[in-house]
């Protein structure tokens, strides 16, 4: 933290922690066209490479697009809170579940163990759509540096 | 090869520039490539080139460059030759 008294100017480096623990996030957005010609032009190809099968049977119904598109930016964002942009991210080892009306984020294989190593505690997921876009955004707690 | 990737890239790849001219090396997510037209990019590429990307592949890297692309669909071709 720096401060210069004369002019009464503060700056601080926030902490990527509380209480030790270290939180990290992650946002995207999706364009709910581009997912509706993913589907047009790909059909089930498209929906079984991305979306697991439960997340598939989660979004049936008149608004299956923007569904998909906000799983789809919940994808990307856990891709982001993982912060290491050269790993692989299998689409289906992130799959968006959900516990009544708050969507969960559960992880499988090499990205469980990947969030495991990274000190993954809890996560909270927030999904939202207009007309255009849905968007996502994940808060990740990990266990305190060591 | 690159000449069919930038044809799925122009059909697909939803970017800014038109993918004919731009250099191998230059960065498509820079030229507006986005994670989601990716995937689209990564579907008619198994189409085009009969091959399937294995988990292992699926990385922001991949898909980075006309250069990065022609390497993993190489490797990928030459696998299921």
């Amino acid at each position: 933290m720096t401060e210069s008294l004369g002019k009464a100017t503060i700056t601080v480096t926030i902490p990527g922690e509380v209480d030790g623990r270290r939180v990290r996030v992650g946002c995207d957005v999706a364009a709910i066209d581009e997912v509706q010609e993913s589907l047009a032009t790909f059909g089930d190809r498209y929906l079984r490479k991305v979306f697991t099968a439960s997340e598939i049977s989660d979004c049936e119904g008149r608004n299956q697009v923007p569904r998909l598109a906000a799983r789809f930016a919940a994808k990307e964002a856990v891709i982001k809170a993982f912060a290491e942009p050269d790993m692989p991210f299998p689409w289906r080892e992130m799959e968006v579940t959900r516990d009544g009306p708050l969507p969960l984020l559960r992880l499988s294989g090499t990205l469980a163990e990947r969030a495991q190593h990274q000190g993954w505690l809890s996560s909270s997921l927030s999904l939202s759509h207009a007309d255009c876009h849905a968007m996502a955004v994940v808060v990740v707690v990990c266990s305190p540096v060591e | 090869m690159h000449n069919q990737i930038r044809e799925v890239l122009a059909a697909h790849g939803r970017m800014a520039v038109d993918p004919h001219e731009v250099d191998d090396q230059a960065d498509l997510y820079e030229l507006g490539l986005t994670s989601h037209a990716s995937v689209d990019v990564m579907l008619a590429l198994e189409d085009e080139f009969d091959i399937e990307f294995p988990e292992e592949v699926l990385k922001k890297s991949t898909f980075a460059s006309v250069h990065n692309i022609a390497q993993v669909v190489e490797g990928l071709v030459k696998l299921s030759a």
